[in-house]
């Protein structure tokens, strides 16, 4: 109880909490919520303005692009298509990434020094750089999108993880349990996995808004999900071509990515103070 | 002493080198699974049969793709880097032509955020258990929302479309002309003498380095920050207090000195990062860069183009990984020990 209460009083993990759910609840319900199809053209209203703006209308209460779509159902859409390739990717990096993080933190000698040298050639690429790379021997398409994630980020939970785990390999318990004669794997699920959980999820929520940006970066240089599949990118790369006539059209799907992001990072910092017992001993600041 | 150093710096240089031979195996391999036929895209569309032939054998595309790879490496080291099959020039004069441009905005940025960051993370501290501690936290946490080509876009925005200050394009108000003699424009622009054209050339990098920039800086603002708070937990901090020393020689003289080796290794370690946000803030300000190639030759498939952009934003990233590792080595002495 007493956790659940500390929990609560932090403002960043509530409030993050709260937006990001906010999204994922779009993402799942968006064709109930939007008022339209994403792709239904309304040749009556190109680029219209917002509805506070002097010439919104009803009809399109964020406006309209210049094929005609409306912006709130694109937008709605769009979280869809964010929340799908963010959940995936996140969670496949992440499974990528603390495998290949225990067995090296956990083995160490030779499997610690080869998944050590993976890492480092592959930070020796910036993340934009070999995610488009990436992209353009997949191909396009929402799974080549997460598949380009998971190969790119694997490395953000691999290298935190490993000194982790190497970290929980040195504690007596693990030695005991190696003592009574547990086997490796048992070792490894049972005993350290379990003590590298709660930075696993913060890095999880961190991953996710991570992603969120590389699916936008990708679709806003159509090398993301096909055309037809609206996203927040796209929207922006679209809208880019307008903005001196609709500014609307560039800055939501901007404001909608700012948000989202901002939310799991609050979320996973947030998550970070709670779960970290380091930060618990000092207590709150 | 200098020796030492010169070796330690060498030793890193060195280090690299196969890092970067198997980069090279894999962008080369990443590259050939491609389904594009290199040797039609270098032709004409109305080239014969025969003739894509024969460029294939000349480009050795018929050889197993180790041979491929030895073939290219080859040329590569010989500064044949192919050609371009977008440009129908030799890539390496393209690419060397725009890398200035590239190097000349990310070492812009990368000052403009290590200044801002370091500022911001001093001004975080000295303001430490206030509410406006609570409110700087808050603002790292809204910048850091904000990825740099998002940036660039808001930029854009507000000081392009709403109060137009800055001009949103390029490199160069049209018209004016730069004798090239580094290819670094801001460099160049300065030799000619003429406040114009400097004012000119510094007000077109200003919205890319800002974007690039900022969106760095609050990183460095957070990890200077919590830094430093450790650092003053340290009873030499606490010894200097006794000796009579004033906050702001303690906090200069003695506490900043060992604080700063974290943002050190950040700036080496998350570079990749930022170089990596030229390619779409280059390409969004129409900044004529190596980025901005890189997302064109990207989009058309243009094989040795990308390679070769490729391979230079991996090498340049090593390059200041491992610099920043020696000036780490540097700054702590205890790590010249381990």
């Amino acid at each position: 109880m007493m956790r659940i209460w500390s929990w609560l009083s932090d403002p960043g993990l509530v409030i993050g909490g709260a937006i990001a759910g906010l999204v994922l609840a779009c993402a799942v319900c968006a064709p109930w919520l939007a008022p339209y199809h994403p792709n239904d053209q309304d040749l009556l209203y190109i680029l219209a303005p917002p509805v506070w703006a002097p010439d919104g209308a009803a009809e399109h209460l964020l406006g309209t692009d210049s094929l005609g779509r409306d912006t709130l159902s694109r937008l709605i859409f769009g979280a869809r298509t964010a929340m799908e390739v963010a959940v995936a990717a996140s969670f496949g990096a992440m499974a990528l990434g603390a495998v290949l993080a225990h067995l090296a933190g956990y083995f160490g000698g030779r499997v610690d020094w080869l998944i050590s040298r993976l890492v480092e050639i592959w930070l020796s690429f910036p993340p934009v750089v070999l995610s488009m790379l990436l992209i353009i021997g997949l191909g396009v398409g929402t799974d080549k999108v997460i598949l380009a994630i998971v190969l790119v980020d694997w490395t953000r939970f691999c290298r935190v993880l490993r000194s982790e785990v190497q970290v929980v390999r040195g504690q007596d318990y693990v030695s005991f349990a190696r003592l009574v004669g547990f086997a490796h794997m048992r070792v490894i699920v049972r005993e350290i996995f379990p003590a590298t959980l709660p930075m696993l999820i913060t890095l999880f929520s961190l991953q996710m808004g991570i992603s969120v940006v590389v699916e936008a970066i990708l679709s806003f240089v159509a090398m993301g999900v096909p055309a037809d599949v609206p996203a927040w990118g796209q929207m922006i790369a679209d809208a880019r071509i307008n903005m001196f006539d609709a500014p609307w059209g560039l800055a939501l799907p901007i404001l909608a990515i700012f948000v989202t992001v901002l939310s799991f990072n609050l979320f996973g910092d947030g998550l970070r103070r709670v779960l970290d017992p380091r930060h618990r001993a000092n207590g709150h600041v | 002493m200098i020796k030492a150093l010169l070796r330690i710096v060498a030793r890193r240089l060195f280090a690299i080198v196969p890092v970067f031979a198997v980069v090279t195996v894999l962008v080369f391999a990443a590259l050939r699974i491609l389904p594009v036929d290199p040797a039609q895209m270098s032709l004409p569309p109305s080239a014969t049969i025969e003739q894509v032939e024969a460029k294939r054998e000349e480009m050795g595309l018929n050889k197993p793709i180790w041979q491929q790879y030895a073939l290219w490496a080859r040329r590569a080291v010989a500064g044949d880097l192919g050609e371009s099959a977008q440009y129908r020039m030799p890539t390496a004069k393209g690419v060397l032509e725009r890398l200035p441009a590239t190097i000349e905005l990310a070492m812009c940025a990368l000052v403009f955020a290590v200044v801002v960051g370091v500022a911001g993370g001093i001004l975080l501290f000295t303001v430490r258990g206030t509410a406006l501690e609570s409110l700087g936290m808050a603002l790292t946490s809204v910048v850091m929302a904000l990825p740099d080509f998002l940036l660039a876009l808001l930029f854009i925005l507000v000081f392009g479309v709403m109060l137009p200050l800055f001009p949103v394009n390029g490199r160069l108000d049209p018209g004016l002309e730069v004798p090239s003699h580094t290819g670094f424009l801001l460099l160049d622009s300065l030799l000619t003498g003429d406040v114009s054209i400097v004012a000119s050339a510094i007000s077109h990098i200003a919205l890319p380095v800002m974007a690039l920039g900022l969106a760095f800086s609050p990183t460095i603002v957070r990890v200077l920050h919590s830094s430093l708070i450790n650092t003053y937990q340290q009873s030499y901090i606490r010894q200097a207090r006794l000796r009579g020393l004033s906050d702001r020689e303690i906090l200069f003289g003695q506490a900043l000195k060992n604080a700063i080796l974290p943002v050190v290794i950040l700036v080496g370690t998350q570079f990749g990062g930022l170089f990596g946000g030229t390619l779409l803030v280059e390409m969004i300000f129409s900044f004529p860069g190596l980025g901005n190639l890189m997302v064109k030759a990207m989009q058309t498939a243009d094989l040795s183009v990308i390679m070769a952009i490729a391979l230079i934003y991996c090498a340049v990233t090593l390059l200041f990984n491992s610099l920043a590792d020696a000036a780490a080595y540097l700054l702590n002495p205890k790590l010249r020990t381990a």
